[in-house]
């Protein structure tokens, strides 16, 4: 048990030969196995991280794209309400004016409308008064002191009552 | 355990205890043996033995690289055999009918000296004069005191070894004997084999430490 002999020397060479046995079984495949852990959980983190940083940027694409689509989406909104009021604002303004052109003409009309027939009643009224007249006085006159009488009777109505008369 | 003349065989002039080289050869062929099923079918994904052999040699691998640095990986697997031998070798003598090969200083005093001269090989290699130098240092007159220390190193390393494994094997063969009948002896025996399972652990895991640290010296790069 305590006494050192020859068992000294075969126990080394005992070692070195498991040395050599466990190199060969243990420590060179489990070595190996752990380096291809270790690189294959590399790997797998930075696949992952390169996966969130994808799925992070197509995010902010998309949240750009829905932000500048809505903001678009705006503009198109308030482009038509825009042109829309113009539209009407135009169809106002046009109709107004129509409606002022065809005031305008209704009152033209009624004024020349009412020159006429006040022309047509002096000529009436003319040849009525003349008629008139030439029967009352039977007399024959001068036909041209005829047509200034009557003109004069008929300058002096114009003035006081057809002028007065409301059309 | 009980030595006796039919277990000695001369060789070239030399005695060798065969009963040590029995014990040794079917350690050796245990420690073999689990580390083929060990690593026979790895799997990235580690489960049973494999875990038990990756904790051994990560946990240890660790350990070089803090104290032995850059270099110490060349001799990792030295370290490793040392620890699964120790620990199988520990564990041996508490089989009925089986004794540790550490029991006797033969390979206690084998591993150590193995140890030492590994140390001081290559420190020469290593650092050269520089390690010559370090004896000297700070002052000649302590090469007196390294020399001791360099001395005590494999007789410490080897007695403690010894020291432990012997206690815990003598012990459980005089327990019986002193207790008075099989029964009485369960929980003490239990009790001491357990506490053995444990003694059996640390004193591998303490002579690889000191190993470890010894080859540190002689290996560990100083610029690092």
């Amino acid at each position: 048990m305590i006494n050192i002999d020859g068992t000294l020397l075969a126990q080394l060479i005992n070692f070195i030969v498991l040395v050599i046995l466990l190199k060969i079984f243990a420590y060179k495949p489990i070595m190996k196995l752990l380096h291809e852990r270790k690189e294959k959980i590399a790997s797998s983190i930075e696949a992952a991280e390169n996966d969130e940083k994808k799925a992070k940027q197509t995010l902010d694409e998309y949240q750009k794209q829905l932000a500048e689509a809505r903001v678009k989406a705006q503009e198109i909104v308030d482009k038509a309400m825009k042109r829309a009021q113009q539209e009407y604002d135009a169809s106002l303004a046009q109709t107004k004016q129509e409606i002022e052109q065809m005031r305008q003409k209704a009152k033209e009309d009624l004024a020349r409308e009412r020159t006429r027939a006040a022309m047509q009643l002096k000529g009436e009224v003319v040849s009525v008064s003349m008629a008139a007249a030439s029967k009352i006085i039977a007399a024959n006159m001068n036909n041209d002191v005829n047509q200034k009488l009557v003109g004069d009777f008929i300058e002096k109505l114009d003035k006081d009552k057809l002028g007065g008369l409301s059309c | 355990m009980p030595e006796s003349a039919a277990h000695e065989l001369m060789l070239f002039g030399l005695s060798f205890n065969l009963e040590t080289l029995e014990m040794t050869w079917m350690v050796m062929a245990v420690v073999v043996i689990l580390s083929i099923v060990a690593t026979r079918n790895l799997k990235l994904v580690p489960a049973g033995l494999q875990n038990i052999f990756e904790m051994v040699i990560t946990g240890l691998n660790s350990q070089i690289n803090a104290n032995m640095g850059k270099r110490g990986a060349l001799f990792a697997p030295f370290l490793i055999s040392l620890f699964l031998f120790l620990l199988i070798s520990n564990w041996w003598g508490l089989i009925p009918g089986m004794s540790s090969p550490t029991n006797t200083l033969n390979t206690n005093l084998g591993l150590a000296l193995l140890v030492v001269v590994m140390l001081h090989v290559l420190g020469l290699y290593y650092k050269g004069t520089k390690y010559i130098k370090h004896f000297f240092e700070p002052f000649a007159p302590f090469v007196i005191i390294k020399l001791i220390e360099e001395i005590a190193k494999p007789i410490t390393l080897s007695f403690r070894l010894f020291g432990n494994i012997v206690a815990g094997e003598l012990l459980i063969h005089i327990l019986p004997k002193l207790l008075p009948n099989i029964f009485a002896e369960i929980i003490p025996g239990v009790v001491w084999l357990a506490f053995c399972v444990f003694v059996g652990v640390v004193q591998a895991f303490v002579f690889t430490m000191l190993s470890m640290s010894y080859l540190a010296d002689g290996v560990s790069d100083e610029n690092e």
